[in-house]
């Protein structure tokens, strides 16, 4: 990269980094700096701009990342900064081939790869129970993600993954909903996008949409962060002429509990909440969480030292680059949590849960980041009336 | 029909032994079985058996050493944790779990072996491609 290409010179425009002052905010709050690890925001954005010929620091730091975005909430120039990431890991990956160091070897995904073959037939609803009200055709669908996926990929940790599928039917039961699950929904493509996968990442937004088309499917409610994040705003990129709504559960139930339409038993715990940076900073739902768990009687909220834009990242998105550095994001959050003296720990994203819980299972730390974390969901699903 | 693809994941000691040994007894193996050798089966993760699928194998087995003689440890206690959820995960996809099979072999086993392999070859061929394969020609992941 010794001359700035067309392509690089265009994302520098698209992301505003000829905005950025140096003023270095954005490094001194990247939780992986801050962690300990050699990588500047700054610094990249820099070299990038006025030191191209060092390929080899920007080729590598575009993949540190985390994309969690506390460095675009700091950046007094309003740099898009998660933007300028997504953009050149496409680039990087495109013309150079470079993947990045993905977590758990790729295998997350290889399946999401997988997915893409038009001609698979999926057994992804056998979590069905039959207490969970579904509909096989209607203009409602509920998207449940990788959860059953999840459920077994990460069974050596025991996390849950497929309560948090099961409570938001429960919760939409209840609402007197009764969705469409789609027995051969897609991947979102998540991660696929955020680490610059885009061909694979366009065919699944393609066949989840003929899939919502095929079955007549106008909505689609989501509990995850991501498939939110990726259905509402890239999938209509990918696929243009999509008129899909699509509906964050969490949006709903707050709407319906404002109303008075759903009511909860009490839970007399102290808990506290990791905003989840896919619904907090890229999707702003910093009060609808916290005003959810107000409708709990009982359920006293403290907040942690890091809270709402200021959160710290649960080490991991993505699946690239879990390494000690991650671990120690997500040591320095479970500190943080417990230090609220909250006995329980909630989160609204299926990842959140995954890292955390597999940070306290860390056998060297001898169980003392250990702490109950469920999903926002699962409380909301077990004290409805 | 077009030959099946099958990858077959081989420990370094008794499977490669049982392997080795079929060779030089000139045993005729099935067409299109290509043979990974690690040096135990606890080396293999479920990345590098999901990645196999992703490129296109259309059968996998993994060949391992009895639970008693691991010259490591708990390789084959690994390997049979790692199948049985790459198993699951096969069901949901919808590529079938009977496409990834795991088999234990002493050192001395090559007509097990070649019997096995056959066998194998035999169920695969019967079950057709695998129905992620159009994506086989994607670059290396």
């Amino acid at each position: 990269m010794k001359q700035t290409s067309e392509r690089i010179r265009r994302i520098i425009e698209d992301s505003s980094l000829h905005l950025c002052l140096e003023c270095g905010k954005c490094s001194a709050s990247c939780p992986r700096l801050v962690a300990g690890r050699q990588y500047s925001p700054r610094l990249v954005a820099q070299k990038l701009m006025f030191h191209p010929e060092d390929a080899a620091y920007i080729n590598n730091a575009v993949w540190e990342c985390l994309t969690c975005g506390i460095c675009e909430e700091r950046c007094p120039s309003g740099v898009q900064f998660c933007r300028f990431i997504l953009e050149m890991r496409e680039a990087l990956a495109e013309e150079q081939g470079l993947l990045g160091y993905r977590a758990h070897d790729g295998a997350l995904h290889s399946w999401m790869r997988i997915m893409t073959a038009p001609e698979l037939s999926q057994n992804r609803l056998e979590w069905l129970t039959p207490d969970l009200k579904v509909a096989q055709r209607g203009e409602v669908a509920f998207f449940t993600g990788c959860s059953p996926y999840f459920d077994v990929f990460f069974n050596n940790i025991q996390v849950d993954t497929l309560s948090l599928a099961r409570d938001s039917i429960r919760l939409l039961n209840r609402l007197g909903r009764e969705p469409v699950l789609l027995g051969n929904e897609r991947c979102c493509g998540h991660d696929l996008l955020w680490t610059g996968d885009r061909e694979n990442f366009e065919t699944l937004c393609r066949l989840n949409y003929q899939e919502f088309r095929d079955h007549g499917v106008k909505e689609v409610i989501t509990s995850c962060p991501e498939c939110y994040l990726v259905l509402s705003q890239y999938l209509p990129k990918a696929v243009p002429e999509s008129r899909l709504k699509v509906t964050l559960l969490i949006d709903l139930l707050a709407a319906e509990a404002q109303a008075g339409r759903i009511t909860f038993k009490p839970l007399e715990r102290r808990a506290t909440y990791q905003d989840p940076c896919r619904l907090g900073r890229m999707a702003g739902r910093y009060e609808e969480p916290r005003g959810l768990m107000a409708k709990v009687p009982g359920l006293e909220l403290k907040e942690m030292e890091f809270s709402r834009q200021g959160a710290l990242c649960c080490g991991n998105s993505s699946f690239v680059n879990c390494d000690a550095f991650s671990k120690r994001i997500q040591v320095e959050r479970l500190r943080q949590a417990q230090a609220t003296g909250a006995d329980l720990l909630v989160t609204a994203c299926p990842k959140c849960l995954i890292h955390t819980t597999c940070a306290m299972r860390d056998p060297v730390k001898g169980g003392s980041l250990a702490m109950e974390v469920r999903g926002l969901v699962n409380i909301l699903a077990d004290q409805m009336e | 029909m077009s030959p099946v693809n099958l990858l077959g994941i081989a420990c370094n000691w008794s499977p490669y032994c049982c392997y080795n040994a079929a060779g030089q007894a000139g045993l005729e193996l099935p067409p299109s079985f290509r043979l990974m050798r690690v040096m135990c089966i606890g080396r293999i993760n479920q990345a590098l058996i999901l990645r196999a699928f992703e490129h296109g194998a259309d059968g996998v087995i993994v060949l391992e050493c009895e639970d008693a003689d691991c010259r490591y440890g708990p390789g084959p206690e690994v390997g049979h944790n790692n199948v049985a959820r790459v198993r699951k995960l096969l069901r949901f996809l919808g590529i079938g779990q009977e496409r990834l099979v795991e088999k234990t072999f002493l050192a001395d086993q090559k007509e097990e072996l070649v019997r096995v392999l056959w066998d194998f070859h035999r169920r695969i061929e019967a079950l057709g491609p695998n129905p992620a394969k159009a994506r086989q020609e994607r670059v290396a992941s």
